[in-house]
């Protein structure tokens, strides 16, 4: 019989939470990089009116978001060594979670541009502005407001999808735990202590979405563009 | 190139693997997923309770997590007891423990799904059903269901394409599937390259297809109003 007993997590609290910070790192800096991955693909599709570049986009957002991530990582961890680019397993990881976590932020900061009225970027370009400062001054952050909450879904897509890179020994939250593990089978003890870290990750952003969400809404109570 | 025609049937052997596991995942999911759905759409005491726990705790921890801990807990004891996988014909614990994990995540997701489709329904049409002399599971059966069916017919199989990538995940547990049979044979014959744009390519025709498809019907059902 299995007797649940949780005082054997206390000697491991300290490799765990090493995990945490490894996990919690890899989120925020794939986080960033995936924003401005994503931002630089939707003003190219969007704004930039280059119709082969816009193919090429379209054609690598497609095969990004039909093919596993575990198979990306490995590409990236395994392939880009050969022509002569080489990273650390942790630093490999982020790009192909930044890479595959920017496409979809793309596609959400893209619907949310698709809400705006389209002549704001005909007035825009009539003003004198750039396509450059239209998409930065004017496009971008509305499309941000509309869409914050859907971006916060896909941030704790990217925390979950950050487990991943365990498979290429980056000592993560999993990785660690899963080690204890196989070290002495507390299976329901890690389990829950993995939950508990994960869960916790997820809350803290859905909190800031929640946040960030009333913030602009008493900002910007209701913009009329009639 | 040789000796990469020779690993064919291997790469075969576990693009079979990865076809079984997402058919049997899908079929079962998508049953065990309606129900859950409807169980917390109805608001029946406790049991929709239970469920939205179950849906919400799945939602919320990574895939890979789910699988170790299945393999390591219910899998074992049920191959021992009542071993229902071998009547699909799949005779291990690995495969058990894959199907098991699979479906369970993806039918929380597939609930969720069926249940906002269930809310968007005006709840005037499930009274005109009552009063018309419908029961309950003939309201199901001929009002909620086709409607629901035809308007989350896309998001099912977004999700589906999506379960497709993550059985590539399995192979914590050991299972050679497609990614690892892939992995497995760019060590043995170091020309990395090749095999995995191979693979990527396999998954991406499926993924791809199936997306198109996605769009084909919300296009095709777009008008119904409900």
């Amino acid at each position: 019989m299995y007797n649940v007993d949780f005082s054997i997590i206390y000697e491991s609290l300290p490799q765990v939470f090493e995990g945490l910070k490894t996990t919690v790192y890899v989120c925020i800096f794939a986080f960033l990089l995936a924003f401005l991955f994503a931002s630089i693909i939707t003003y190219f599709r969007v704004l930039k009116g280059n119709k082969i570049l816009e193919k090429v986009i379209v054609v690598f957002v497609e095969f990004i978001r039909n093919t596993p991530l575990l198979l990306q990582i490995y590409v990236v961890f395994k392939f880009l060594p050969e022509i002569g680019l080489t990273f650390s397993p942790i630093m490999s990881g982020i790009i192909s979670l930044s890479i595959y976590q920017g496409v979809y932020f793309s596609e959400v900061i893209r619907s949310g541009i698709a809400q705006i009225k389209g002549e704001q970027k005909n007035v825009a370009f009539a003003l004198g502005f750039s396509s450059f400062e239209t998409f930065r001054l004017i496009i971008f952050p509305q499309a941000l407001k509309n869409v914050i909450s859907p971006l916060g879904s896909q941030v704790i897509n990217l925390i979950k999808n950050s487990s991943l890179l365990s498979f290429i020994a980056v000592s993560d939250i999993f990785y660690i735990s899963y080690q204890k593990i196989a070290d002495d089978f507390r299976i329901i003890e890690y389990f829950t202590l993995c939950l508990i870290l994960y869960t916790s990750l997820t809350s803290i952003v859905l909190i800031f979405t929640y946040i960030f969400e009333f913030c602009l809404k008493i900002k910007y109570k209701e913009v009329a563009f009639t | 190139m040789n000796d990469l025609i020779n690993h064919i049937p291997y790469l075969l052997n576990g693009f079979k693997i990865t076809f079984i596991l997402s058919f049997y995942s899908i079929i079962f999911s998508l049953l065990l997923g309606i129900i859950l759905g409807i169980v917390r759409f109805f608001k029946l005491p406790f049991v929709s309770f239970i469920c939205a726990c179950f849906i919400e705790l799945t939602r919320s921890i990574p895939l890979i997590l789910y699988i170790v801990f299945i393999h390591y807990t219910i899998s074992p004891y049920l191959f021992n007891t009542y071993n229902i996988t071998s009547y699909l014909g799949l005779n291990s614990v690995e495969m058990q423990t894959a199907l098991i994990s699979l479906t369970l995540f993806t039918s929380a997701y597939i609930a969720e799904i069926v249940r906002s489709g269930m809310e968007n329904i005006d709840r005037q049409q499930i009274w005109d059903a009552k009063s018309l002399g419908f029961s309950t599971i003939q309201t199901i059966q001929y009002i909620i269901l086709p409607v629901v069916l035809a308007k989350s017919l896309p998001a099912w199989i977004a999700q589906f394409s999506s379960l497709i990538k993550d059985t590539s995940l399995v192979s914590v547990i050991g299972l050679i599937e497609l990614t690892r049979a892939a992995e497995i044979i760019s060590e043995i014959t170091r020309k990395d390259f090749v095999i995995m744009i191979f693979t990527l390519l396999i998954y991406f025709i499926i993924c791809f297809v199936l997306s198109k498809l996605a769009q084909y019907l919300n296009n095709k059902y777009n008008h119904i109003n409900v």
